[in-house]
């Protein structure tokens, strides 16, 4: 039976030694009033707890279960229904809620590690909490003060649950064209009429009512993606009094049988004119989506670090545990037939990949949430004004990297146990199953790549990047002429000199070609990340080189980063060929000619 | 289900514009009579429509249904399965590369796999089913004694009873030195097989009449390790005097696995019990005996890395045409529509092109490698016969596990161009990824075959077999020294053909330092050789491409694509070989300093 241990050694690390968050916490001060370092390590300590005593124990099994569809109603698997009541007994819904409506509003920092242990342990069950949590967000940024205070309180407490409803069969990245209907009514609500597809936790027995935030168009709105709007349809209408009314007039068709996440019902959603509430403006729905996309992107990002780390602790159990051929030097545990498997290097190679992808991409993760704590707490406007460039150019590459590294570190995880990683009851291939479709929702992997490079990049000319560059040059600068820094430092140097002109290269040919953009993002992006990696393996080399002889955790930092440096790193050079290999050689086939 | 269609155009290009087979073939006396370019076709056509219409629908199916044992251990295959292999068998396919004596129609094993390329896209799982039969019929071709071959052989050739190779035991997979299957000697000369086999492909199946187990097993006092191995036949059923099939032999299937893939093909733990089996081969030399045909076993295993990607690409591409989502950048395409079918972004166009670029150089390399081992078995000289061995030994390890690498990427792309609707079982798009992890596993995985190609087929000829080979490229790309619209081409392969020998060198000289240097640069040597390889046909096909629109053709369409790929291929795939040739070279230690216990706490 596969185990889960939540990281909560690295996760302090990263929030004291390296990002010290502590001291940012205190300097905000809604933050200093909600937060202190023994409450989010107390936070950090019960989560564990839950994702490792709870969650972690279900999530085997719930995948051959999966979730079950029967007349409308879907039926969670085994335990779910208890393991939500727990969690929402814990108090953990409103963790990064609004106070004013009961939420704790904690920074996402820690909600992001809270998220990892959650997402990690059981991905399938950390969907409901996390489309919860969109919502809410949604709802608590654009909703009128009537539907917050009536749907928010519950929302956070878990009472009631949340959906994402933007899908349809002919539009998922294309939204411009969907169909759904609002028609206005007499009484100020809508009625909302059409059919969403692949609905997360669409429907469920957990909660007792579920709250859908759909994307739907008015009758006379203009085509395209500026005709859309927004609206909040409850599975049962709430009464003035706040107890639960008549069911509305939707209901879930067929669930999906997919690759992965087995446990999470995917639902057609057939909606028939059912009662909804306009949330924000007439035809600004898709933005009001946007301003929780960003919370939701980096929380798909850290879905694929925890499912990473997941299988890269069963990996590590199972290559020490493993007997198989000798040391390429030499026997190595002479009292058993073979070595274990940790002693051949190529298992370390893979052992070793999936750390570091790990390790690194929970420290890009935790960084990018940094960015956006201090958009959302600051009171200083050029603070804000900052954080905000930096949410927005960073948030693509967290969403994509590390969903992209999490797959290779899963596909690794499974390698190592060689025949039975391919076996079900083994747990490893699950991951595998699992992580695949973090590249796909909340925008494809791609079409944040050209969410990064278009509209982040080149549509300002280049001026959040700019921000950026001149941050990491700014501590190479710091850092130079430090003998024990300079095998992160030179690497990080070339690294960040190569991405800005690969940036160069990419906008100046997009000029002449608007297809370049689209034909370099996927691997632009990479370059991205790679080069963002070797500047937290920086960052984190800094502390675990003060306290390397106090606690061999620190040392082990130092071996994860060296291996990243030279084992990981030196693929951007690759990519950055192939990015300058250009467009044209996509387009010389005709559409037929495949 | 992505609806499958033999691609027999390419087939042919390969096989009669790259690769010259019908020439191969009229070279080799054993096939110049039988192998004619007409019997070529007939057989191709009708293998394709077999697969197209016989075996490809039960893809989905077969997932679905997977495969059931039942309290006796007897395993019931998925619909339709059964029926499938029956008219497998009436069309003479299983026979199709035998010799005559043993009842095959001789002809040569390089056609073989060209049908099993169709079959396996078609449908890998079944595939599986007479496709393990081969390493018995290897096994007992090679070792076994006449009585053995006409008990067993004929049997197996005409697909009557198919078989298996039962190798893995729990304890063991890669490290076959420490099994522990027993096999004592009985009065008559036959021995008691005792033991657990696991992950036996088709070990249990309801689709022939008998089952001929091959295993390895221990005898008493054997030595320890890999050299005290020998090989036995055990049969499902004993078999009589007269070759019928007689009572049931001590082998049971004592459960079937669940699987990330694969579901149509049963995965047994095997349980002898004293069975009844038969050495074959000398004793203690059973791995050994059974390193003579790992190559063609291998290439059956590189296959699926092909048949991955074509399988794959045929979906997406099907979808990509089809689909409509936002507008070309360049401005809309299809102004009639809502959207633009997405085969107009470049994204999407990168991703089929990759699964293009790998599936049509890995099918030209899986057949170039099956041309070798024709010659292995029936080249008239020697010379011939060691050159080609050689040649084969270097590019199994690398079509192995390269392709089957590419395979799994492949299929990624394909889920990935399908959105949402690669991640639903539906589309059958997810089940290609789920089928084609099991490749870079079994048959030895990435990281064994890895450490073949560079310890034992590289480093431990000194070089010289990398040497002809790289030579073979050197003289290619001498040939074209001046060859305008080939030159990007060629001028960057004469550079890899180079930088190839000189990494081989310092892995080499680093090697003889310290052993750990091996395996730490492996797998990125082997990648970096794969992507050096399928240069190289890319290259050759370039090449083809080109002598044929200049002779003139009524198909340039196709002859361009040709050139277009390879354009592809050589831009936007060939520089990951930078990355793997810096990381080879990074050095044991930044594998060995993190202490074991130190992995996770
Ligand atoms: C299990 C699961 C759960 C989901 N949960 C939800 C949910 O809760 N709520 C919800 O609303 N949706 C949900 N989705 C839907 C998901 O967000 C969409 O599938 C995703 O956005 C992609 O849309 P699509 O499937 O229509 O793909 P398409 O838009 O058809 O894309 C197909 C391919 O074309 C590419 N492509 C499209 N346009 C471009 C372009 N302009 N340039 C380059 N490439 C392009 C894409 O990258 C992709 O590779 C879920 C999906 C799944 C499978
Ligand atoms: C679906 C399926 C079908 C199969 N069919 C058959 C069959 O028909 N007959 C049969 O006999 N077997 C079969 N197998 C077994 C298969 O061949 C083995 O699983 C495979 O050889 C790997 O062995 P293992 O599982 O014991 O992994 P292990 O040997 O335990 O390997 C675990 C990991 O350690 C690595 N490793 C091991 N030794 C070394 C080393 N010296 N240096 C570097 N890395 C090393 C491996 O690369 C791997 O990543 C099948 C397996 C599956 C899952």
């Amino acid at each position: 039976m596969p185990e889960y241990k939540a990281p909560l050694r690295d996760m302090r690390f990263l929030l004291n030694d390296v990002f010290d968050a502590p001291k940012l916490w205190a300097e905000m001060p809604r933050l200093a009033e909600a937060v202190d370092p023994e409450t989010a390590d107390a936070i950090l300590e019960e989560a564990g707890k839950i994702a490792g005593n709870v969650l972690a124990p279900l999530n085997r099994e719930a995948d051959e279960q999966g979730s079950k569809w029967s007349d409308g109603e879907v039926t969670s698997p085994d335990g779910f229904k208890e393991a939500y009541q727990t969690y929402a007994d814990g108090g953990w819904g409103g963790l990064g809620g609004n106070p004013e409506f009961g939420g704790m509003g904690m920074p996402k920092m820690l909600v992001g590690q809270v998220e990892e242990m959650v997402q990690g342990s059981n991905m399938s069950f950390g969907l409901a909490p996390m489309l919860t949590a969109g919502a809410a967000l949604a709802l608590n940024a654009h909703g009128s003060q009537e539907l917050k205070d009536k749907y928010l309180p519950n929302m956070y407490s878990g009472q009631w649950a949340g959906a994402m409803d933007l899908t349809e069969p002919h539009a998922g990245t294309d939204l411009g064209i969907i169909r759904t209907k609002a028609e206005p009514q007499a009484d100020g609500s809508y009625a909302v009429s059409g059919t969403k597809i692949f609905i997360t936790w669409g429907e469920h027995d957990m909660a007792e009512n579920i709250i859908h935030l759909v994307l739907a168009k008015l009758p006379d709105a203009p085509a395209g993606p500026k005709g859309i709007s927004l609206f909040l349809v409850p599975k049962f209408l709430v009464n003035e009094d706040g107890s639960l009314g008549e069911r509305n007039q939707f209901s879930c068709g067929s669930i999906e049988h997919k690759m992965g996440i087995k446990a999470s019902a995917t639902c057609v959603m057939n909606y028939d004119g059912a009662k909804g509430w306009l949330v924000g403006e007439v035809n600004k729905g898709l933005n009001a989506m946007f301003t929780m996309m960003n919370y939701e992107r980096v929380a798909v990002g850290i879905q694929g670090i925890g499912a990473a780390e997941n299988s890269y602790q069963n990996a590590v159990l199972y290559a020490n545990d493993r007997i198989q051929s000798r040391a390429p030097t030499g026997p190595v545990a002479k009292d058993k037939a073979a070595d274990p498997i940790i002693v051949h290097p190529d298992v370390r190679r893979m052992l070793l990949t999936m750390r570091a992808l790990t390790e690194g991409g929970r420290a890009f993760s935790t960084y990018a949430s940094k960015w956006l704590d201090i958009a959302k707490f600051s009171d200083n406007e050029d603070d804000v004004k900052h954080a905000e460039a930096m949410v927005a150019l960073l948030t693509p590459v967290v969403k994509s990297f590390l969903t992209d590294t999490a797959l290779e570190s899963a596909v690794a995880g499974q390698q190592i146990f060689g025949g039975h990683g391919f076996i079900r009851e083994w747990g490893q291939e699950q991951h595998v199953r699992d992580i695949r479709i973090t590249q796909i929702y909340e925008g494809t992997n791609g079409i944040q790549s050209l969410d990064l490079i278009g509209r982040k990049i080149a549509a300002n000319g280049g001026a959040f990047f700019k921000i950026y560059v001149e941050e990491i040059n700014q501590f190479i600068a710091a850092q130079e002429g430090k003998d024990n820094m300079v095998e992160f430092i030179t690497p990080l140097k070339a690294a960040v000199a190569n991405l800005v002109d690969l940036t160069e290269w990419v906008m100046e040919k997009a000029q002449s070609n608007p297809n370049e953009i689209g034909a370099s993002s996927v691997e632009y992006l990479q370059v991205f990340g790679y080069t963002s990696m070797a500047y937290m393996f920086a960052l984190s080399a800094i502390p675990a080189l003060e306290k390397a002889d106090a606690e061999p955790f620190y040392a082990n930092k130092l071996a994860t980063a060296r291996f990243f440096t030279k084992r990981l790193l030196p693929r951007y050079i690759s990519l950055s060929e192939a990015v300058k290999g250009g467009a044209d050689c996509l387009y010389e086939l005709e559409a037929e000619q495949f | 289900m992505p609806e499958y269609k033999a691609p027999l155009r390419d087939i042919k290009f390969v096989m009669d514009e790259v690769l010259d087979m019908p020439g191969h073939y009229a070279s080799l006396s054993a096939y110049a009579d039988v192998a004619t370019p007409d019997m070529i076709d007939a057989i191709i056509g009708e293998g394709a429509k077999f697969c197209e219409n016989v075996i490809a629908p039960l893809n989905r199916t077969g997932d679905i249904e997977g495969c059931t044992r039942h309290e006796d251990g007897s395993v019931t295959t998925p619909t339709g399965f059964k029926e499938a292999y029956k008219q497998f068998v009436e069309g003479g396919w299983p026979s199709m590369a035998h010799d005559e004596e043993v009842g095959g129609q001789g002809l040569p094993e390089s056609l073989g796999t060209v049908m099993s390329e169709m079959v396996g896209t078609a449908n890998w799982s079944w595939g599986m089913y007479p496709g393990l039969s081969h390493g018995a019929m290897n096994t007992i071709s090679s070792w076994g004694t006449q009585e053995q071959k006409d008990t067993y052989l004929t049997k197996l050739v005409s697909g009557e009873w198919t078989g298996t190779m039962c190798l893995t035991e729990p304890h063991c997979g890669s490290d076959l030195g420490i099994l522990k299957t027993k096999a004592e000697p009985n009065a008559d000369g036959s021995y008691a097989i005792s033991g657990t086999k696991i992950f036996i492909s088709a070990g249990e199946h309801d689709m022939a009449d008998n089952i001929v187990h091959i295993v390895l097993a221990r005898l008493p006092g054997a030595p320890e390790g890999t050299k005290g191995i020998s090989l036995f036949i055990v049969p499902k059923f004993n078999v009589a005097e007269d070759g019928s099939v007689a009572d049931r032999n001590a082998v049971v299937c004592g459960s079937i696995e669940h699987k990330m893939g694969i579901h149509g093909n049963s995965t047994c733990v095997m349980n002898f019990d004293g069975a009844k089996g038969f050495l074959i081969g000398p004793e203690n030399k059973g791995l050994n005996c059974m390193f003579t045909f790992m190559n063609t076993a291998r290439i059956g295993t590189a296959l699926q890395g092909v048949t991955s990607c074509e399988g794959s690409f045929q979906g997406a591409l099907a979808y990509a045409k089809d689909r409509l989502a936002m507008r070309s950048l360049t401005g809309p395409k299809a102004p009639e529509k809502p959207a633009d079918p997405i085969i107009v972004h470049p994204d999407v166009r990168k991703m089929l092109l990759t699964q293009k670029a790998f599936a049509e150089a890995g099918r030209a390399l899986v057949y170039m490698t099956a041309l070798q081992n024709d010659i292995v078995h029936k080249g008239d000289s020697e010379e011939d016969r060691k050159a080609a061995d050689e040649l084969l030994g270097l590019l199994t390890p690398i079509a192995k596990a390269f392709l089957t690498e590419a395979g799994v990427e492949a299929t990624n792309l394909g889920v990935q161009v399908f959105g949402g609707h690669g991640f639903i079982a539906e589309w059958g798009m997810e089940q290609l990824v789920r089928d084609a992890k099991i490749s870079t596993i079994y048959e030895g995985t990435t990281g064994i075959q890895a450490l073949d190609l560079l310890g034992r087929k590289v480093l431990m000829t000194q070089g010289q077999s990398l040497k002809n080979f790289t030579k073979m490229i050197h003289k290619f790309c001498q040939a074209e020294e001046g060859n305008e619209e080939l030159a990007p081409f060629v001028s960057q392969l004469v550079e890899l053909n180079k930088e190839w020998g000189d990494l081989t060198m310092k892995v080499g000289m680093s090697a003889m330092k310290n052993r750990d240097e091996v395996g730490s640069a492996s797998v990125d040597y082997l990648m970096y050789s794969g992507y050096v390889t399928l240069a190289y046909l890319w290259a050759k096909m370039a090449k083809a491409a080109q002598d044929a629109l200049a002779a003139g053709t009524t198909e340039e369409d196709f002859y361009k694509a040709k050139l277009t790929t390879a354009r592809f291929y050589f831009t936007r795939i060939l520089p990951r070989t930078k990355s793997h040739a810096a990381t080879m070279l990074a050095g044991a230690d930044t594998l060995m300093d993190l202490d074991e216990e130190h992995f996770a706490f």
